[in-house]
């Protein structure tokens, strides 16, 4: 077990540093960097700011220097103005586009972007569980057409359009305010009741629409994997013997059919960060996903890189714990010998 | 004393116009200064002195009635909304105080300045008023000029290419006099006609500084190895960097930095909402004795650029118009009722809503020589039913013809937008005969001398769906030339860049920015002096970089642009000026360096009921209307009692 964990962090280790040069290297793939499209932007509006310019601030802020060395001072590899600080340092990096430490930038939005996806995890499963035992127990019966009708509206329907139409509608019936996640008279106020409230009614509509595809798809998945384990023998012994069908059920097929929802818990963490970005987008929520695409856009290096690298170390992290959760909850499974 | 409007008008206007326009004459006199609700709270505390001290000694008093405007009453908050945080730096266009400005017939007239001594644009004396203060209380005077000229602009260190562009002629900078504490003087040797009509740009070149407040951050006035320390503690090389970061007037985004707008920021970024609160020291009063600005507090939610028009659509926007355009008019006026808003629509001031710009630098050599054939331009322009596309795509309210200035312009004629903009396709088919480019069947493509077909790839940024759609229909015109044009929609730093180089053909884009110019604005965007310019990117790059990069200008006709916006430089007087403008805009008619189709796209305005002194009917631009800056917003006001109500604090 504990030669199996060294293994896999050496490994995690090393594919985060290739991931992080490919972030990087891909970031600085399109023509210019964020000072020039700053000053193209200036000249768009009349201000004609010179060539020369431009190259004394692309100096200053050490965009001058070869891209693997901006990638090792951004890494903390190689000594920066400042001697070594970087992401191994602890130090996150410089937005320009907000002239503030990524650490700041991020640090709000990094919390409302867990709870909104928090939300929609939760809705998810509340939603999706009982729906799918329900129409695996009864198959073909209407309720089952029902729910499968619902889950494929739910898989194709498009999660931006759905978001106008929500967010539309529950201004007019609701009077809730359009975008973000709470009313704008709240922003910067102290977290008191009313504005609890008020998050908490602006979070109706993104869980439900962001929740909606994750729903529909696991009431699909769910279906399927419990409809195997019914047919199994050792469901209809347990039953056969007087078990109680609710009983029966949960206790054996139900925990069964709920693996391959465990191996899955490590796509779900990076998606409580960077998941959404779409809706989000349209919402206008003030959550990462925004903040990483304008990022991407305005090639604010630093910024954009830090988010991509978290959302891989979240990746990586979570593929270790559903591999030890699995193990740990499946007798079936060994670890590091091949099972013969 | 206040000479140059009066030389300007007496070129443009009547003398009867004269003497209500010329602010000496007309100046109103104010009995007494009342003290702001808003701020009576902490005169009384003592924390900020009474409105008679506050204001100069001799503030900008607006005759409103004059104007046709209400005397308004002081009070209330204004809600608008951002795409990003960074937007709210636009509020310094839209609140417009400037060193000199323009008001709303585009003349030129002192603002924050008393008045300006102008000597046949070469030597330009500024008049402080005296008592005028920095949003901080700190006197403005003129050490604020020179901290800007002598520890800024010419610091190496700081500005390593010299003092901004438009200061300097023939590459000389002008002297620069203290004169006394309330007075300075730039003076060239040659006029220098950009100095005034820069300074009254959207973007301020700030030629003074918040001295008091700077001077903390520049070497020359503090420890360098301490502000180096600072520096590298925010991943900056030196002192400079820090220096340029802190002073960034045009940011709006250190509420500690000085201003002498009306509002001044009081949040700290990042946020999602900002606030900004009156300057207390603002200099403009109207004719009752109330300091302006009449709203207490501007505020900017920041909001997905896509939910900008539904939250207007819910009332949650009580002035709105950036981030706006024609194809959300429907939206807007669907809220009108149930939110209390209405949506005035006014005029773009751009030359064209979508040109078409051959690539005179075009690296191919078939096409660049076919662009180089003014009878190629001219049979394109003929090509196109520019009253269909005006159907199409402005609901036949546009102004159909060539990318030029619009009426309402001083220096508008009707042929500078007629001229080669006919649509008669039997012409266009005659003139590219002419040129050689036969056809091998009836109904087919012409063909390129080289052998292949005659197929334009027009190049466009990808965000403007709008200007797609009119190529679409621009390419059903040409087809009947014999002629295929194929729409390659991208990112607009790609664009740039394929432009810089010549890798296109041709692109589209809007055309000109300022299509309502006076005869003082200058000529820049018709003369080959930008790389920006998609028609001759390269003769641009060798104009900026003076040689080093691009392509010498080689084509009689533009060098005849070069040599007109020489002449335009070099002289002071308005006729030589107006006739110019008048020449180089027959020019462009004549020989299409773009290609214009229809202008005046409608753009809304969403203002909530009981928001006074907004312009019904007026142009919205960047230049010369500064958005809406020269429309004064600080004269808006509420006229509903409940919306003045003391803002909660």
């Amino acid at each position: 077990m504990i030669g199996f964990l060294l293994r896999r962090i050496v490994t995690m280790a090393v594919s985060l540093l290739i991931i992080s040069a490919l972030v990087f290297f891909i970031i600085k793939l399109p023509p210019g960097d964020f000072l020039s499209n700053q000053i193209a932007e200036l000249r768009a509006q009349g201000e004609g700011a010179s060539a020369e310019k431009a190259a004394f601030l692309i100096k200053e802020y050490g965009l001058d220097s070869p891209i693997w060395e901006q990638y090792l001072v951004w890494l903390g590899a190689w000594p920066g103005p400042n001697g070594f600080s970087g992401l191994l340092q602890g130090d996150w990096g410089w937005s320009f586009e907000y002239e503030r430490p990524v650490r700041e930038v991020i640090g709000d939005a990094l919390w409302l972007t867990l709870a909104v996806n928090l939300a929609a995890v939760i809705f998810v499963h509340v939603v999706a569980i009982p729906i799918a035992i329900y129409s695996a127990t009864r198959q073909y019966s209407f309720g089952d057409y029902a729910a499968t009708l619902f889950g494929y509206i739910g898989l194709a329907m498009p999660s931006f359009l759905l978001a106008l139409i929500l967010l539309f509608y529950s201004n007019r019936w609701f009077g809730i305010s359009i975008g973000g996640l709470y009313d704008p008279d709240f922003y910067g106020a102290p977290w008191d009741w009313p504005k609890v409230k008020s998050l908490l009614s602006h979070l109706v509509v993104p869980t439900v629409v962001i929740g909606l595809g994750g729903t529909a798809a696991m009431i699909r998945r769910m279906r399927a994997n419990l409809l195997d384990e019914l047919n199994k023998q050792y469901y209809v012994t347990a039953k056969a013997k007087g078990m109680p069908p609710t009983r029966a059920l949960l206790k054996y097929p139900f925990r069964m059919s709920l693996n391959p929802f465990i191996a899955d818990i490590g796509n779900l963490l990076p998606h409580l960060v960077s998941g959404s970005v779409l809706v989000s987008l349209v919402l206008s929520l003030p959550t990462v996903g925004p903040i990483l695409l304008a990022a991407l856009l305005k090639q604010d290096q630093y910024l954009a890189g830090f988010i991509l690298l978290f959302t891989a170390c979240l990746t990586v992290f979570g593929m270790l714990i559903s591999d030890l959760m699995l193990a740990w909850l499946d007798p079936r499974i060994r670890l590091g010998r091949r099972s013969r | 004393m206040i000479e140059h409007p009066v030389r300007l008008l007496a070129a443009l206007l009547s003398l009867t116009l004269i003497a209500i326009l010329n602010p000496l004459h007309a100046s109103p006199s104010v009995a007494a200064f009342k003290e702001t609700p808003f701020f009576a709270d902490r005169v009384a505390r003592g924390d900020l002195p009474p409105i008679g001290e506050r204001l100069p000694a001799k503030p900008l008093v607006v005759d409103l009635e004059a104007r046709g405007r209400k005397i308004g009453i002081q009070g209330g908050d204004v809600i608008s909304i951002v795409a990003r945080a960074r937007d709210i730096r636009y509020i310094s266009a839209n609140g417009y105080a400037r060193l000199v400005g323009y008001d709303q017939d585009f003349m030129l007239k002192p603002d924050i300045l008393e008045a300006i001594d102008e000597q046949d644009e070469r030597i330009f004396t500024f008049h402080i008023r005296p008592g005028h203060r920095w949003s901080d209380g700190a006197p403005f005077t003129a050490e604020d000029f020179r901290f800007f000229w002598q520890d800024v602009a010419n610091n190496p260190a700081l500005m390593p290419s010299g003092p901004p562009e438009f200061m300097l002629v023939n590459g000389k900078p002008p002297r620069f006099e203290v004169i006394d504490p309330l007075t300075v003087r730039y003076s060239w040797d040659q006029p220098n006609p950009r100095f005034l009509p820069q300074l009254a740009n959207p973007l301020d070149p700030f030629i003074y500084r918040p001295a008091h407040y700077l001077k903390q951050f520049h070497a020359s006035f503090a420890d360098e190895a301490k502000l180096n320390d600072l520096a590298r503690s925010k991943k900056l090389k030196s002192w400079a960097g820090l220096y340029n970061r802190i002073d960034s007037m045009n940011e709006v985004s250190d509420p500690d930095l000085p201003t002498l707008q009306p509002w001044r920021l009081v949040t700290s970024p990042p946020a999602n909402r900002f606030y900004f609160e009156r300057n207390p020291f603002y200099h403009r009063v109207d004719t009752a004795g109330q300091q302006l600005p009449y709203i207490d507090r501007v505020i900017f939610d920041v909001a997905a650029a896509g939910l900008m028009a539904a939250k207007a659509n819910a009332g949650e926007a009580d002035l709105l118009f950036r981030g706006l355009n024609m194809s959300d008019i429907p939206i807007l006026k669907e809220g009108e009722q149930a939110k209390g808003y209405h949506t005035l629509l006014w005029r773009n001031a751009r030359g064209s809503e979508l040109a078409l710009f051959p690539n005179l630098n075009c690296s191919d050599p078939v096409f660049r020589k076919l662009n180089r054939d003014p009878r190629f331009r001219r049979a394109l322009s003929l090509g196109i039913d520019r009253e269909t596309l005006n159907m199409a795509l402005l609901f036949g309210l546009g102004a159909e013809g060539n990318n030029t200035v619009l009426a309402g312009s001083p220096l508008y004629r009707e042929e500078f937008r007629t001229t080669n903009a006919q649509f008669n396709p039997d012409e266009a088919n005659r003139l590219l005969d002419e040129i050689g480019l036969n056809r091998i069947y009836e109904d087919g493509l012409r063909q390129l001398p080289d052998g292949r077909n005659l197929e334009i790839t027009v190049e466009l940024d990808g965000d403007n769906m709008v200007m797609a759609d009119g190529l679409t229909l621009i390419a059903e015109f040409w087809r009947d030339l014999g002629i295929r044009l194929i729409v390659k929609p991208q990112d607009r730093a790609i664009l740039n860049n394929r432009t810089y180089s010549g890798q296109t053909i041709m692109s589209a884009s809007h055309g000109l920015d300022n299509a309502i110019p006076t005869p003082i604005m200058p000529p820049t965007e018709l003369a080959p002096m930008w790389q920006d310019n998609l028609s001759w990117p390269k003769w641009g790059q060798y104009v900026e970089t003076r040689g080093s990069s691009g392509e010498p200008i080689d084509i009689p006709a533009a060098q005849e642009l070069a040599r007109l916006y020489a002449e335009w430089l070099a002289t002071s007087d308005k006729e030589i000026q107006t006739r110019v403008w008048l020449q180089m805009l027959m020019n462009h008619a004549e020989n299409q360096w773009s290609i214009g189709t229809v202008a005046g796209a409608l753009h809304p305005i969403v203002v909530k009921d009981g928001l006074a002194n907004v312009p019904q009917n007026a142009f919205y631009s960047w230049l010369p209307t500064s958005l809406i800056g020269i429309y004064r917003s600080d004269e808006f006001f509420w006229t509903i009692p409940e919306r003045r109500g003391a803002p909660k604090q």
